[in-house]
């Protein structure tokens, strides 16, 4: 499929911003992949518009899809389920992932709207890693929730998950 | 491109991405640009990704209907996933869609529909993998997550396309496609041509909606199998039955085979062609039916024709046929069987014409004749079937021990086998060259496996072997070793040890011979000693018995043997020597003929020179003087003389029969064309009598065999029923000969006597050690 993987793709953000990148990297996208194979060449040179992210977003993106561009494809269920069990991320991983709380859920959404799943992983094992360890009131403090729990809820659900408790 | 609608309203959502879809369905080929692509990714995205829902279904709704303990097994609530509302509008388009489709399809038959449902279906299928990829965020979230709870009758975009085009188009029209199909077919079998890729096609559609029910991933073949295999298969066997019922009534069985055969592979030639492999099985065994099994009778019928003329190529096609159907050959095997053996007895009568004079050759010719013939037939025609092979080892064992021939003595044919062998074998006999005298003898092993009496075809061999030996007329020595190292293969080494004896006794014999006539130079004797050679022959290894004559040597031979018999007990102590006189000969030279220069040697028999020597002394010598000089019994001597009379050496007066008052004369005027005449020939009659010896120890041979063999088995099991005694004697010994029941018996009862074993309870036999 990526015998011509060094074509040119040009993406352009919501904010019509242009960037282009090598298809290969591109094809990181499952949805860009499966649209690629869908319009075949006759669309090849066509801008593909991404109406969800915005250019700071999907450069970060195509910066990780470059570093990875030459990841074996994951699609073996078990393989998947390791990475599920494991909160480890790469170096390489943590460090691109060290932005601010914002810019990362956006990372996870266009991860998610560009079927990146790799990226996606990464992006919310960041995410679990911020709150494991912490009780509820600091997790709150974390992200910045209220909370909307009745003092009764709260005490009942404490009880239905005694079990999980550090003892 | 309009802008991506409100994602939180699905009819505003729906209407945007229907337009989209609409495209897609019918009017792909004109292209699509990725802005459109992209925005009906996105309108599903952003549909299931709205908020709308997310407040109500954050909550704890089941908290209070489970008691604490349980709580661990109650799912975390989690966020609700929204598609539904889009799979459903989905559905409720596609719907439509066919619905639109079988309304269309309603105006095409045939050909026409064919190409009508190709067509759309072919479009269809490429739509939905488009829409598959462009509702992927349904399918990952919403679909994932149903499926993974277990809902069944939600499936991926994809499988759904497929599920609805089965449940709203493809059950509605396929009777009238498969219609066409079986129509098209029929054509093609009647020898039209026909746009087969077109069935091609229709055969890969049915097989992609044989989906698993209880697994989406995986696909079945039972959509395709009920609604092609099945109307197929029943086309294919009315259109077959009909056809061969007409065929068969109209030709000969032989055109009908033709036909079928024909047919059959076109069939098989179909399913490559444009069919599922699936179909392979039941096709060929639907048309192994219709064109074989049905008339299977009465292509059996022709088989004895085709056996009588020899239609090798028709029987060839007879068992390709019949070998397609369960159990169709084992009626051609027993018509084999019995052609085979009536062929190998009607061609023993054919020279058995007087079995007296029947010359071994062409006895043993014509059984191979009969064997070569039918063994070339199960070759071409029948593939070498093992079952075949087993009926022409049936019928050849049939033949070759129970014949004409057999009539006379059950113990015919190793005898003859065994005789062919010796002529085989024996030097100048035939005159065969090397090569083809090897070829000749593994003919006769092939006889030879089909004997079922083995015992007795050793006896004459080895009795020929001996006389082949002793007389040292053997054609060649790797010919004897190939034909006993055949026999040891079939047979085992107990069958061929004697004989390996025979050939080892003489070869020690030679050895012994020079260690001999190096003894008597040493001894310097006054007169020239006989130019002698002795053979040691091992009593229990050499069928031979001694002399039944009293015999008194000559003085010579006598001081000879004295010699020898000295040397020899010197070197082995305590052995005895019995000299086999009816086995001995030698040559003397004549030196009172007056018609020749060059004198004559006479090759005679001991017995032979005894009465010669004595004409040394006088030239006339009577009956009796013989008769006491030389010993010899008078069946003997009058024998010995014959010969003598015959070739004219004496001269016995008055004319006659040798016997008491005649007188011999030396004939002074004996001719010869030869200057070496040989007078040891052997009469007919001690030819024949030698035959009744050897069929006489056959039957005392047996029975020690078979106690033997009795011994050997009780000294195993200790103990045994007497039936299954029997029975596991017949096992051990059937490779030498067939033993009757009641010899068994006898012997068991002889063994009983002599207390080997004993009688127990409950019908018991038991070994006595």
């Amino acid at each position: 499929m990526s015998a011509d993987g060094n074509t040119k793709i040009k993406l352009q953000s919501n904010d019509n911003a242009f960037i282009e990148l090598d298809r290969q990297v591109a094809e990181r996208s499952i949805l860009i992949k499966h649209m690629l194979e869908d319009l075949g060449e006759a669309a090849l040179g066509q801008t593909i518009p991404i109406p969800n992210v915005t250019e700071p977003v999907l450069r970060k993106v195509v910066e990780w899809c470059e570093h990875h561009r030459n990841d074996p494809p994951s699609t073996a269920d078990e393989e998947s389920d390791n990475r599920k069990k494991t909160t480890e991320i790469e170096e390489w991983d943590q460090k691109f992932m060290q932005v601010d709380q914002e810019m990362l859920f956006e990372i996870i959404l266009a991860s998610n709207y560009l079927d990146i799943k790799p990226l996606l992983d990464v992006g919310c094992k960041t995410v679990a890693n911020m709150i494991k360890g912490k009780s509820p009131e600091e997790i709150r403090k974390t992200f910045n929730i209220t909370n909307d729990f009745t003092p009764e809820e709260e005490e009942q659900i404490r009880r239905e998950n005694e079990w999980a408790e550090d003892r | 491109m309009p802008p991506t609608p409100n994602r939180e309203d699905i009819a505003a959502t729906w209407e945007y991405l229907q337009v989209g879809i609409t495209k897609i369905m019918i009017n792909l080929q004109d292209g699509m640009d990725m802005g459109t692509y992209m925005g009906i990714y996105t309108a599903v995205h952003n549909f299931c990704t709205s908020q709308k829902a997310v407040g109500s279904s954050r909550r704890y709704t089941n908290a209070e209907t489970h008691p604490t303990a349980e709580s661990n097994k109650t799912k975390p609530s989690t966020a609700h996933l929204l598609g539904e509302d889009l799979y459903k509008k989905l559905i409720e388009y596609l719907n439509n869609h066919l619905e639109g489709l079988y309304e269309q399809s309603k105006a095409h038959t045939d050909e026409a529909l064919l190409a009508f449902y190709i067509r759309e279906w072919d479009r269809y299928t490429v739509a939905a993998k488009y829409i598959h990829h462009l509702f992927r965020y349904l399918n990952r979230h919403w679909v994932k997550r149903e499926m993974d709870e277990g809902k069944k009758h939600t499936y991926d975009v994809y499988t759904l396309h497929l599920v609805q085009w089965r449940e709203f188009f493809f059950l509605k029209v396929s009777e009238k496609v498969m219609a066409a199909v079986l129509k098209m077919v029929e054509k093609q079998r009647n020898g039209e041509t026909i746009e087969h890729n077109q069935i091609k096609q229709v055969v890969d559609s049915f097989v992609s909606l044989g989906l698993d029910e209880h697994d989406s991933t995986k696909s079945t073949l039972d959509v395709y199998r009920y609604h092609f295999e099945r109307p197929y298969l029943e086309a294919t066997k009315s259109f077959y039955e009909a056809e061969s019922k007409q065929f068969i009534a109209e030709n000969s069985v032989v055109e009908y085979m033709k036909k079928a055969e024909t047919r059959l592979s076109e069939e098989e030639e179909r399913v490559t062609l444009f069919l599922h492999m699936d179909i392979t099985g039941p096709l060929r065994k639907c048309c192994n039916t219709a064109l074989i099994g049905d008339h299977a009778n009465i292509l059996r019928d022709e088989f004895q024709v085709l056996l009588d003329n020899s239609r090798e190529a028709d029987m060839q096609r007879m068992y390709n046929l019949l070998n397609r159907i369960n159990d169709g050959l084992a009626p051609l095997r027993q018509k084999f069987e019995a052609h085979v053996r009536n062929a190998g007895l009607t061609a023993v009568t054919k020279v058995a014409s007087d079995a007296e004079k029947l010359e071994p050759k062409i006895y043993v010719d014509a059984l191979l004749e009969i064997h070569t013939q039918y063994q070339t037939l199960v070759k071409n025609a029948f593939q070498d079937e093992p079952e075949f092979t087993r009926s022409l080892d049936n019928a050849c064992r049939e033949f070759v021990n129970r014949n004409e021939i057999c009539k006379v003595g059950s113990n015919k044919s190793p005898e003859l086998l065994a005789k062919y062998t010796d002529v085989l074998l024996r030097k100048s006999g035939t005159g065969v060259e090397e090569a083809e005298l090897d070829a000749t003898l593994t003919q006769i092993m092939t006889v030879f496996k089909y004997i079922e009496d083995k015992d007795v075809f050793q006896k004459f061999y080895s009795r020929m072997l001996a006389r082949r030996l002793v007389h040292s007329n053997s054609s060649s020595d790797d010919a004897e070793t190939s034909m006993i190292s055949k026999l040891k293969e079939a047979c085992g080494f107990e069958y061929t040890n004697k004989l390996q004896r025979m050939f080892q006794d003489m070869q020690i014999s030679k050895d012994l011979n020079t260690g001999f006539k190096e003894h008597t130079k040493g001894l310097n004797l006054e007169r020239q000693p006989l130019d002698s050679s002795y053979s040691i022959l091992g009593t229990s290894f050499w069928p031979l018995t001694p002399p039944n004559t009293t015999f008194n040597p000559p003085a010579d031979v006598q001081a000879d043997l004295d010699r020898f018999s000295r040397f020899y007990k010197n070197k082995h102590e305590g052995r005895k020597l019995t000299w086999l006189w009816q086995l001995c000969k030698g040559e003397v030279k004549t030196s009172y003929c007056k018609n020749s220069k060059t004198p004559y040697t006479f090759q005679v028999s001991v017995y032979q020179m005894a009465i010669l020597l004595l004409f040394n002394e006088k030239d006339a010598q009577t009956y009796e003087d013989i008769a006491s000089v030389t010993q010899l019994t008078s069946e003997t001597m009058d024998a010995a003389i014959a010969i003598l009379c015959k070739a004219k050496v004496l001269i016995m007066k008055p004319e006659g029969k040798p016997g008491p008052g005649k007188t011999f004369h030396l004939n002074y005027d004996f001719k010869s064309k030869k200057i070496r005449v040989n007078l040891n020939v052997a009469t007919k009659s001690e030819q024949k009598q030698e035959e009744v010896e050897t069929n006489k120890t056959i039957e005392e041979d047996r029975k020690l065999l078979l106690q033997s063999a009795i011994v050997r088995i009780m000294k195993a099991r200790k103990n045994m029923k007497h039936n299954q005694l029997v029975s596991e004697t017949i096992n051990q010994i059937k490779s030498r000969f067939v033993p009757k029941v009641s010899d068994i018996k006898k012997c068991i009862e002889i063994l009983l006597d002599k207390e080997y074993l004993e009688r127990l309870e409950d019908d018991e036999l038991g070994y006595l050690a």
